[in-house]
Protein backbone atom coordinates (compact mmCIF):
# COMPACT_ATOMS: atom_id res chain seq x y z
CA UNK A 1 0.00 0.00 0.00
CA UNK A 2 1.41 3.66 -0.78
CA UNK A 3 1.26 5.89 2.00
CA UNK A 4 1.82 9.95 2.10
CA UNK A 5 4.42 11.19 4.55
CA UNK A 6 3.65 15.21 4.44
CA UNK A 7 4.93 14.51 8.16
CA UNK A 8 7.96 12.71 7.74
CA UNK A 9 8.88 15.54 4.37
CA UNK A 10 12.17 16.85 5.32
CA UNK A 11 15.13 17.82 3.98
CA UNK A 12 18.04 14.96 4.47
CA UNK A 13 21.04 17.43 4.29
CA UNK A 14 20.40 18.59 7.69
CA UNK A 15 22.67 17.69 9.96
CA UNK A 16 22.52 14.44 12.02
CA UNK A 17 22.44 14.25 15.72
CA UNK A 18 23.38 10.89 16.99
CA UNK A 19 23.20 10.67 21.07
CA UNK A 20 23.80 7.19 22.76
CA UNK A 21 24.93 6.44 26.33
CA UNK A 22 28.07 4.90 24.71
CA UNK A 23 29.95 4.23 21.37
CA UNK A 24 32.32 0.93 20.31
CA UNK A 25 34.70 1.85 17.76
CA UNK A 26 36.50 -1.02 16.45
CA UNK A 27 40.23 0.18 16.37
CA UNK A 28 41.29 -2.20 13.35
CA UNK A 29 38.52 -1.47 10.48
CA UNK A 30 37.11 1.63 12.55
CA UNK A 31 33.26 0.34 12.81
CA UNK A 32 31.14 2.10 14.76
CA UNK A 33 28.34 1.35 17.54
CA UNK A 34 25.84 3.41 19.16
CA UNK A 35 24.36 1.71 22.11
CA UNK A 36 21.83 2.35 25.21
CA UNK A 37 18.82 4.44 23.90
CA UNK A 38 20.05 5.89 21.05
CA UNK A 39 17.68 8.87 19.46
CA UNK A 40 18.86 9.78 15.91
CA UNK A 41 17.91 12.95 15.12
CA UNK A 42 17.39 15.29 11.52
CA UNK A 43 15.39 17.95 11.24
CA UNK A 44 11.85 16.94 12.83
CA UNK A 45 12.97 13.44 12.62
CA UNK A 46 13.81 11.75 15.38
CA UNK A 47 14.68 7.86 15.02
CA UNK A 48 15.28 6.19 18.30
CA UNK A 49 16.61 2.70 18.94
CA UNK A 50 18.56 0.10 20.90
CA UNK A 51 21.31 0.22 18.58
CA UNK A 52 22.71 2.07 15.94
CA UNK A 53 25.77 1.10 13.75
CA UNK A 54 26.98 3.14 11.44
CA UNK A 55 28.09 2.23 7.78
CA UNK A 56 30.75 4.44 5.91
CA UNK A 57 30.35 5.84 2.61
CA UNK A 58 33.87 5.76 0.59
CA UNK A 59 35.27 9.00 0.59
CA UNK A 60 34.41 9.62 4.38
CA UNK A 61 31.10 10.83 5.84
CA UNK A 62 28.27 8.33 6.99
CA UNK A 63 26.35 6.21 4.33
CA UNK A 64 24.02 3.98 6.02
CA UNK A 65 22.56 4.12 9.36
CA UNK A 66 21.29 0.80 10.72
CA UNK A 67 19.14 0.99 13.67
CA UNK A 68 18.08 -2.60 15.28
CA UNK A 69 16.54 -3.74 18.96
CA UNK A 70 13.06 -1.92 18.79
CA UNK A 71 13.13 1.50 16.45
CA UNK A 72 10.77 4.13 16.44
CA UNK A 73 10.10 7.03 13.88
CA UNK A 74 8.53 10.07 14.71
CA UNK A 75 7.96 12.81 13.02
CA UNK A 76 5.55 15.73 13.43
CA UNK A 77 2.04 13.69 13.95
CA UNK A 78 3.05 10.46 11.49
CA UNK A 79 4.98 7.94 14.16
CA UNK A 80 6.10 4.53 12.80
CA UNK A 81 7.56 1.45 14.80
CA UNK A 82 9.89 -1.73 13.60
CA UNK A 83 11.95 -3.86 14.94
CA UNK A 84 15.05 -2.84 12.98
CA UNK A 85 15.50 -0.20 10.37
CA UNK A 86 18.10 1.38 8.01
CA UNK A 87 18.20 4.63 6.95
CA UNK A 88 20.68 5.79 3.82
CA UNK A 89 21.42 10.11 4.72
CA UNK A 90 22.00 10.86 1.18
CA UNK A 91 18.41 9.62 -0.53
CA UNK A 92 16.90 9.92 2.51
CA UNK A 93 15.29 6.56 2.45
CA UNK A 94 14.34 4.42 5.74
CA UNK A 95 13.38 1.12 5.06
CA UNK A 96 11.31 -0.43 8.85
CA UNK A 97 11.45 -3.99 8.92
CA UNK A 98 10.01 -6.60 11.33
CA UNK A 99 5.98 -6.31 12.89
CA UNK A 100 5.66 -2.36 11.30
CA UNK A 101 3.30 -0.29 12.84
CA UNK A 102 2.53 3.38 11.51
CA UNK A 103 -0.07 5.72 12.67
CA UNK A 104 -0.73 8.63 11.39
CA UNK A 105 -3.36 10.59 13.16
CA UNK A 106 -5.94 8.69 13.64
CA UNK A 107 -5.26 5.64 11.74
CA UNK A 108 -3.33 2.57 12.27
CA UNK A 109 -0.92 0.74 9.59
CA UNK A 110 0.58 -2.60 10.22
CA UNK A 111 2.85 -4.96 7.95
CA UNK A 112 5.80 -6.67 8.05
CA UNK A 113 8.43 -4.17 6.08
CA UNK A 114 7.83 -0.15 5.44
CA UNK A 115 9.77 1.77 2.95
CA UNK A 116 9.90 5.68 3.40
CA UNK A 117 11.67 8.44 1.19
CA UNK A 118 12.37 11.31 3.56
CA UNK A 119 12.58 13.74 0.67
CA UNK A 120 9.31 13.09 -1.46
CA UNK A 121 7.70 11.95 1.38
CA UNK A 122 6.19 9.07 0.44
CA UNK A 123 6.28 5.75 1.54
CA UNK A 124 5.02 1.96 1.02
CA UNK A 125 3.83 -0.83 3.19
CA UNK A 126 4.53 -4.56 2.32
CA UNK A 127 3.63 -7.91 3.59
CA UNK A 128 0.08 -8.30 5.26
CA UNK A 129 -0.99 -4.67 5.36
CA UNK A 130 -3.73 -4.53 7.82
CA UNK A 131 -5.03 -1.13 8.78
CA UNK A 132 -7.91 0.26 11.53
CA UNK A 133 -10.32 2.98 10.30
CA UNK A 134 -11.90 5.07 12.63
CA UNK A 135 -15.41 5.34 11.27
CA UNK A 136 -16.83 8.65 10.74
CA UNK A 137 -13.93 10.54 11.49
CA UNK A 138 -11.54 12.19 8.60
CA UNK A 139 -7.86 9.72 8.36
CA UNK B 1 139.05 54.61 12.89
CA UNK B 2 139.33 58.42 12.38
CA UNK B 3 136.64 60.58 13.93
CA UNK B 4 134.56 60.82 10.92
CA UNK B 5 133.31 64.10 10.37
CA UNK B 6 130.43 64.10 7.99
CA UNK B 7 127.06 63.64 8.64
CA UNK B 8 125.84 60.31 7.04
CA UNK B 9 128.87 58.59 8.81
CA UNK B 10 128.27 60.06 12.43
CA UNK B 11 124.64 59.17 12.13
CA UNK B 12 125.78 55.18 10.78
CA UNK B 13 128.10 55.50 14.08
CA UNK B 14 125.40 56.69 16.68
CA UNK B 15 122.84 54.33 15.00
CA UNK B 16 124.83 51.09 15.42
CA UNK B 17 125.11 51.67 19.34
CA UNK B 18 121.35 52.46 19.32
CA UNK B 19 120.00 49.88 16.89
CA UNK B 20 120.83 46.67 19.06
CA UNK B 21 119.79 48.62 21.86
CA UNK B 22 116.52 48.92 20.87
CA UNK B 23 116.54 45.37 19.56
CA UNK B 24 117.80 44.07 23.43
CA UNK B 25 114.51 45.75 24.89
CA UNK B 26 112.01 44.23 22.90
CA UNK B 27 113.45 40.98 22.66
CA UNK B 28 113.52 41.60 26.82
CA UNK B 29 109.95 42.89 26.94
CA UNK B 30 108.83 39.76 24.95
CA UNK B 31 109.32 37.64 27.98
CA UNK B 32 109.11 40.04 30.68
CA UNK B 33 105.49 41.38 29.57
CA UNK B 34 103.71 38.79 28.69
CA UNK B 35 100.52 37.24 29.45
CA UNK B 36 101.94 34.37 32.30
CA UNK B 37 99.38 31.33 31.24
CA UNK B 38 98.10 30.56 34.15
CA UNK B 39 97.55 26.13 33.83
CA UNK B 40 95.70 25.59 36.46
CA UNK B 41 92.51 28.23 34.84
CA UNK B 42 90.16 25.68 33.38
CA UNK B 43 87.42 26.22 30.57
CA UNK B 44 85.07 28.79 32.27
CA UNK B 45 81.41 27.82 32.48
CA UNK B 46 78.52 29.18 33.80
CA UNK B 47 77.73 28.66 37.68
CA UNK B 48 73.93 28.93 36.69
CA UNK B 49 73.11 25.80 35.43
CA UNK B 50 74.77 23.66 37.84
CA UNK B 51 73.36 25.30 40.54
CA UNK B 52 70.23 24.41 39.16
CA UNK B 53 70.60 21.04 38.62
CA UNK B 54 72.07 20.30 42.05
CA UNK B 55 69.64 22.06 43.61
CA UNK B 56 66.56 20.62 41.07
CA UNK B 57 67.81 17.13 39.93
CA UNK B 58 66.39 16.64 36.58
CA UNK B 59 66.73 14.28 33.90
CA UNK B 60 66.27 16.13 30.23
CA UNK B 61 64.73 14.06 27.22
CA UNK B 62 64.13 10.80 28.83
CA UNK B 63 62.59 8.36 26.76
CA UNK B 64 60.47 5.42 28.34
CA UNK B 65 59.78 1.93 26.07
CA UNK B 66 57.82 -1.17 27.10
CA UNK B 67 55.76 -3.88 25.30
CA UNK B 68 51.98 -4.05 27.10
CA UNK B 69 51.18 -7.74 27.97
CA UNK B 70 49.02 -8.20 24.81
CA UNK B 71 52.06 -7.45 22.32
CA UNK B 72 51.03 -3.35 22.25
CA UNK B 73 54.35 -0.83 22.25
CA UNK B 74 54.03 1.94 24.70
CA UNK B 75 57.02 4.45 23.55
CA UNK B 76 56.70 7.50 25.85
CA UNK B 77 59.42 10.47 25.63
CA UNK B 78 59.44 13.80 27.56
CA UNK B 79 60.96 17.08 27.37
CA UNK B 80 61.96 16.73 31.63
CA UNK B 81 61.82 14.54 34.09
CA UNK B 82 62.09 15.60 37.75
CA UNK B 83 62.19 13.14 40.77
CA UNK B 84 59.14 12.71 43.06
CA UNK B 85 58.64 13.25 46.17
CA UNK B 86 61.30 12.00 48.94
CA UNK B 87 61.77 8.21 48.67
CA UNK B 88 59.32 7.65 45.77
CA UNK B 89 60.46 6.45 42.17
CA UNK B 90 57.99 8.38 40.72
CA UNK B 91 59.03 11.51 38.50
CA UNK B 92 56.93 14.21 36.91
CA UNK B 93 57.62 14.80 33.54
CA UNK B 94 56.99 17.87 31.19
CA UNK B 95 55.90 18.02 28.03
CA UNK B 96 55.01 14.39 27.52
CA UNK B 97 54.49 12.48 23.97
CA UNK B 98 53.23 9.05 24.21
CA UNK B 99 52.92 6.43 21.18
CA UNK B 100 50.63 3.27 21.47
CA UNK B 101 51.23 0.39 18.54
CA UNK B 102 48.88 -2.38 19.04
CA UNK B 103 49.36 -5.28 17.36
CA UNK B 104 46.31 -4.91 15.39
CA UNK B 105 48.24 -2.29 13.38
CA UNK B 106 46.70 0.53 14.80
CA UNK B 107 48.95 3.40 16.61
CA UNK B 108 47.29 5.89 19.40
CA UNK B 109 49.49 9.49 19.72
CA UNK B 110 48.91 10.90 23.21
CA UNK B 111 50.59 14.30 23.87
CA UNK B 112 50.06 16.29 27.34
CA UNK B 113 51.42 18.89 29.33
CA UNK B 114 52.46 17.32 32.50
CA UNK B 115 52.95 13.38 33.58
CA UNK B 116 53.73 11.31 35.92
CA UNK B 117 54.89 7.71 35.77
CA UNK B 118 53.09 5.96 38.46
CA UNK B 119 55.57 2.91 38.70
CA UNK B 120 53.85 1.36 42.06
CA UNK B 121 50.30 1.30 39.97
CA UNK B 122 52.07 1.11 36.30
CA UNK B 123 50.28 3.71 35.32
CA UNK B 124 51.14 6.81 33.34
CA UNK B 125 49.05 9.32 33.65
CA UNK B 126 48.86 12.47 31.79
CA UNK B 127 46.86 15.86 32.61
CA UNK B 128 46.97 19.37 31.39
CA UNK B 129 45.16 19.53 27.70
CA UNK B 130 45.93 16.19 26.82
CA UNK B 131 45.13 15.67 22.99
CA UNK B 132 44.64 12.21 21.62
CA UNK B 133 44.58 11.30 17.95
CA UNK B 134 44.17 7.66 16.76
CA UNK B 135 45.28 6.13 13.22
CA UNK B 136 41.42 5.69 12.64
CA UNK B 137 41.52 9.59 12.20
CA UNK B 138 40.03 10.37 15.89
CA UNK B 139 41.20 13.64 16.99
CA UNK B 140 40.00 14.14 20.81
CA UNK B 141 41.54 16.21 23.71
CA UNK B 142 40.62 15.98 27.47
CA UNK B 143 42.24 17.51 30.31
CA UNK B 144 43.47 14.06 32.22
CA UNK B 145 44.44 10.54 30.94
CA UNK B 146 45.98 7.30 32.64
CA UNK B 147 47.71 4.74 30.55
CA UNK B 148 48.16 1.08 31.74
CA UNK B 149 52.14 0.10 31.03
CA UNK B 150 51.61 -3.09 31.30
CA UNK B 151 48.20 -4.09 29.45
CA UNK B 152 46.62 -1.90 27.07
CA UNK B 153 44.40 0.16 28.64
CA UNK B 154 44.03 4.04 27.79
CA UNK B 155 41.50 5.45 30.11
CA UNK B 156 39.95 9.21 29.85
CA UNK B 157 37.56 9.25 32.76
CA UNK B 158 37.11 12.77 32.31
CA UNK B 159 34.38 14.66 29.35
CA UNK B 160 36.26 14.56 25.88
CA UNK B 161 35.60 16.44 22.45
CA UNK B 162 36.73 16.13 19.17
CA UNK B 163 36.22 14.83 15.60
CA UNK B 164 35.77 11.79 14.23
CA UNK B 165 35.56 10.56 10.41
CA UNK B 166 31.59 10.78 10.96
CA UNK B 167 31.82 14.63 12.21
CA UNK B 168 32.18 16.26 16.30
CA UNK B 169 31.89 14.14 19.16
CA UNK B 170 31.58 14.35 22.82
CA UNK B 171 31.60 11.93 25.49
CA UNK B 172 31.55 11.29 29.11
CA UNK B 173 34.50 9.48 28.86
CA UNK B 174 36.93 7.37 26.72
CA UNK B 175 38.72 4.08 27.08
CA UNK B 176 41.07 2.29 24.49
CA UNK B 177 41.05 -1.60 25.47
CA UNK B 178 41.01 -5.20 24.05
CA UNK B 179 37.77 -6.23 22.32
CA UNK B 180 36.29 -8.50 24.67
CA UNK B 181 34.45 -9.96 21.21
CA UNK B 182 37.18 -10.80 19.12
CA UNK B 183 40.46 -12.08 19.82
CA UNK B 184 43.71 -9.31 18.92
CA UNK B 185 40.99 -6.96 18.03
CA UNK B 186 41.09 -3.10 19.77
CA UNK B 187 38.05 -0.95 20.60
CA UNK B 188 37.83 2.75 21.69
CA UNK B 189 34.98 2.73 23.86
CA UNK B 190 33.25 6.23 24.54
CA UNK B 191 30.56 6.38 28.05
CA UNK B 192 28.58 8.53 29.87
CA UNK B 193 26.83 9.86 27.19
CA UNK B 194 27.93 10.80 23.67
CA UNK B 195 26.84 12.99 20.90
CA UNK B 196 28.16 13.05 18.04
CA UNK B 197 27.01 15.60 14.97
CA UNK B 198 27.35 14.39 11.03
CA UNK B 199 26.93 17.02 8.86
CA UNK B 200 26.11 15.58 5.16
CA UNK B 201 28.27 16.99 2.57
CA UNK B 202 25.79 16.59 -0.76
Amino acid sequence: ANVAFDGLRQDTSLPVQVDADGLTVNQADGTAVFSGNVTVAQGTMRLSAAEVLVEYAEGGGIERLHASGGVTLASNEDAAEAREAVYTIDSGEVVMTGDVLLSQGTSVLSGQKLVINLTSGTGSMQGRVQTVFQPGSAP
Amino acid sequence: MARPDNLHSRLVSWLKILLPLVALVMLSTLFLVSRTIDPSDAIPYSEVDIEDRVREPRITAPTYAGITSDGAALTVDAAEVRPGAEGSPDGSALALQAELDTPDGASTRLVAERGALDQAARLLRLEGGVQISTSTGYRLTTDALSAALDVTDVQSPGALAGTTPMGQITAGSMRITQDATAAGGYVIVFGNRVRLIYEPQN
